[in-house]
């Protein structure tokens, strides 16, 4: 439809102006100064000195950096593997035609989502405890010979970790997939079955080529939110400042929290900052392009 | 500006304009309203006891200064920090005192000295004569380069909280225990498997083991630690190497003797409670939360010194600790100050302080009065202040550097991995763990130097 009354050139930048300023408020100059940081060493943004590369030359030294980028590469990996599979294993169950109280399952299962991280690890940390723990206490009330201070927290720190993001994130894994499942064109169900196929063969060859596009977003999440992994390990190992036993929990953000606000060496944590963005692009990229060609091949 | 105005009513809707003028006029009421000034003599504090302390003074403190109203903000501690940090470096609103705790202060000395955000004591201190009136050790954290930036709240001297009812039921005389060899010997009857399930369900000392504040307690009694009064890092010292390795032994090994509490929370209060926890190393704030805590427990629990790393070696060390600060900031440094002192160092405060959290102070001229020796019923009828402030004069010192929040991590978890050692090698023998404890203890002194050599606000560079 013509409009009657044409916009002046303005117009547009009006609307847009709210966002301009937020992002350019929080977001873009925070990037810009976070980069010039990076080549500083700072003590409050009045006392600065450039340093060039300095930053970037000693986290590549740095033995801490290496050992969360270790825990964080662990972490990620872990979350892949059991968050994933344990998500669509949910969906598929809950895409069952003749499921009763479909509704009440889905909320149960995307609950933790809704409370946050920050929940999940206190109640992690309650859970895991040795001898008051819920899990140990109860171990221990049906086999007696199970050790009621079993150091799930301090010698499971990796599996500890990747079980609390399981209980956050699958749910809101489970409920893409199962809005995927659901799209499933049922008429090539319908014919595979005709045909013949068993349950597995549908499942490979009709319903798991329909939920890839969604499989593959989801894969490029969870991997850019493991990497991110934060808050989990700072509540759940609170005492050792989210290093936990041996560094194990010790998270790339946690080292920049940690050098950032805690030994207040703004200029390392930016660099480390970009680090994360640098790394976290490139995996997108390349994540991106193997599955596009991997959908065009197919 | 008409055209404009009458392209804007042309162009949007009747309803856009109105909401984009209530915008408009609402952003420039609140842009021209005049900052509220802040009111009174602000101070800020982390604990919720102190605050009550502190906010009893305001009436009497009010009278005396119509104009300049004490105004007393309690803030959790992290925000606190954050808050605290940006005053310094970015000048937002900061209070004219804050009240700072051990743990938060090491970001505050990573700059150059003359940066520090709140004012150089040390001269002030020395004109006054306070120097010599206060513990010497309660000014350790708070200095840096030779400069003291705050005044000590505490002394924070560490013995052992201990649960007098199971001791003596199993007739346990504690005054035969000099050294910690004397105290696991005469202790061990109290090791036990209660229930007959195969696992301990006591143990003769308890701590929180991933709490590195607690190994911190035993290196400092010991002589080791983490900064030399120069602020260069010890990590690797024989005395740290030493302990370290008693200390992964009594963690973990075939002859464990310490038990595993998470000590701050309710799991922890509930362990202590039913007997898990014969005995606990605290300070004298730590005495005071636990009486807090479980006052059901009245007459269980005595105090005694910790035992000796050697025979006649010290029987105290330290655990915490808050200092309160003048900020540069503040309009109104000498009432501030004078604040500060009174909050601090007066005997009435101080008999309030101790009266609600045990805490001694630091003010040697407050350390005869009779409210210490009063018996306390919760500790068995022991004179509590009087004994904590016994070990006072044999606290440790503590030098503080920006980097301590770092040494005290890799310390601990050279400790996490000498125990998994313990347990790998079934070794109990403090003296096959040395040459890996002298190891890891290097690796970590050598991490903690590369980190203080990439500040360049620290000179000169540490070798």
């Amino acid at each position: 439809m013509k409009s009657t009354r044409p916009h002046p050139a303005w117009a547009p930048w009006v609307f847009l102006a709210p966002f301009l300023i937020l992002f350019t408020a929080f977001i873009a100059w925070p990037l810009v100064r976070s980069l010039m940081l990076a080549f500083e060493q700072t003590f409050g943004p009045r006392t600065t000195t450039f340093v060039g590369l300095l930053n970037f030359r000693a986290i590549v030294r740095d033995p801490m950096f290496w050992v969360a980028v270790r825990n964080t590469t662990l972490f990620t990996c872990g979350t892949l593997v059991v968050q994933l599979p344990v998500a669509l294993a949910l969906a598929l169950l809950l895409n069952r035609p003749n499921l009763r109280g479909r509704t009440w399952f889905r909320l149960i299962f995307f609950s933790p989502t809704i409370v946050g991280s920050v929940f999940v690890g206190v109640i992690f940390s309650l859970l895991l405890e040795k001898r008051t723990g819920l899990v140990n206490s109860l171990l221990h009330a049906m086999v007696s010979r199970w050790n009621p201070d079993f150091p799930w927290i301090d010698s499971y720190v990796m599996p500890s970790l990747i079980l609390a993001s399981l209980w956050l994130s699958v749910g809101f894994n489970m409920a893409y997939l199962l809005a995927a499942l659901q799209n499933v064109p049922g008429d090539q169900l319908d014919a595979a079955n005709i045909d013949g196929a068993s349950v597995w063969q549908r499942f490979r060859h009709v319903t798991l080529p329909s939920i890839q596009p969604v499989l593959n977003v989801l894969v490029l999440l969870t991997m850019v939110g493991s990497l991110q992994l934060f808050d989990l390990p700072f509540i759940l190992y609170a005492d050792s400042f989210g290093n936990g036993p041996g560094n194990h929990a010790l998270s790339i953000v946690t080292y920049l929290y940690q050098t950032g606000f805690r030994s207040g060496d703004l200029g390392y944590a930016s660099a480390i900052g970009w680090i994360l963005t640098l790394l976290l692009v490139a995996l997108a990229l390349v994540y991106r392009w193997w599955t596009r060609k991997e959908e065009h091949g197919t | 500006m008409k055209s404009f105005l009458a392209g804007a009513v042309r162009s949007f809707s009747p309803g856009l304009c109105v909401v984009a003028a209530f915008g408009l006029i609402s952003a420039g009421i609140i842009a021209l309203l005049p900052a509220k000034p802040r009111a009174g003599l602000q101070v800020w504090v982390g604990d919720g006891n102190h605050a009550n302390l502190y906010r009893a003074l305001a009436p009497e403190w009010d009278r005396l200064h119509p104009d300049l109203p004490l105004q007393v903000s309690l803030i959790a501690g992290p925000a606190l920090q954050s808050r605290m940090l940006s005053g310094f470096y970015s000048g937002t609103p900061i209070a004219d005192l804050v009240e700072v705790e051990r743990g938060q202060i090491g970001q505050v000395f990573a700059g150059p000295i003359e940066d520090v955000g709140f004012v150089d004591l040390t001269q002030r201190l020395k004109d006054e004569g306070l120097m010599s009136q206060i513990n010497t050790a309660s000014f350790s954290p708070w200095t840096t380069r030779g400069h003291i930036f705050g005044l000590p709240h505490d002394v924070a001297p560490v013995m052992l909280v201990y649960r007098a009812d199971l001791v003596e039921a199993a007739g346990i005389d504690v005054s035969q225990i000099a050294t910690w060899d004397d105290y696991f010997r005469l202790l061990r009857p109290l090791l036990k498997d209660l229930d007959g399930d195969g696992y301990i369900d006591r143990y003769p000392l308890t701590l929180s083991l991933t709490n590195p504040f607690f190994s911190e307690i035993f290196l400092l009694q010991g002589g080791g630690g983490y900064f030399d009064a120069n602020g260069q890092p010890t990590l690797n010292s024989a005395a740290n190497v030493h302990i370290v390795s008693r200390l992964a032994t009594w963690y973990a090994g075939p002859d464990r003797v310490v038990g595993d509490v998470n000590m701050y929370t309710g799991s922890g209060l509930r362990l202590i409670s039913e007997g898990y926890a014969v005995a606990i190393p605290g300070a004298d704030w730590f005495a005071g939360a636990v009486s807090a805590s479980l006052p059901l427990m009245k007459g269980k629990f005595k105090v005694m010194p910790l035992p000796a790393w050697e025979k006649g070696a010290r029987r105290t060390s330290v655990n915490g600790g808050t200092m309160i600060g003048l900020t540069k900031a503040s309009k109104h440094p000498a009432l501030a100050w004078e604040l500060a002192k009174y909050l601090y160092f007066s005997p009435v405060m101080a008999q309030r302080l101790f009266e609600l959290t045990h805490i001694v102070s630091p003010m040697k001229a407050n350390w005869s009065q009779s409210y210490y020796d009063r018996p306390d019923p919760f500790f068995a009828g022991q004179p509590v202040g009087r004994l904590f402030l016994q070990q006072a004069p044999d606290v440790p010192l503590r030098p503080a550097s920006p980097y301590f929040s770092a040494a005290i991590q890799m310390v601990n978890n050279v400790i996490t991995q000498l125990m998994a050692s313990a347990d790998r090698r079934a070794c109990s023998d403090p003296a096959q763990m040395q040459p890996e404890a002298q190891r890891l203890l290097d690796e970590a002194q050598k991490a903690i130097v590369t980190q203080i050599n990439r500040n360049v606000f620290l000179s000169p560079p540490h070798p």
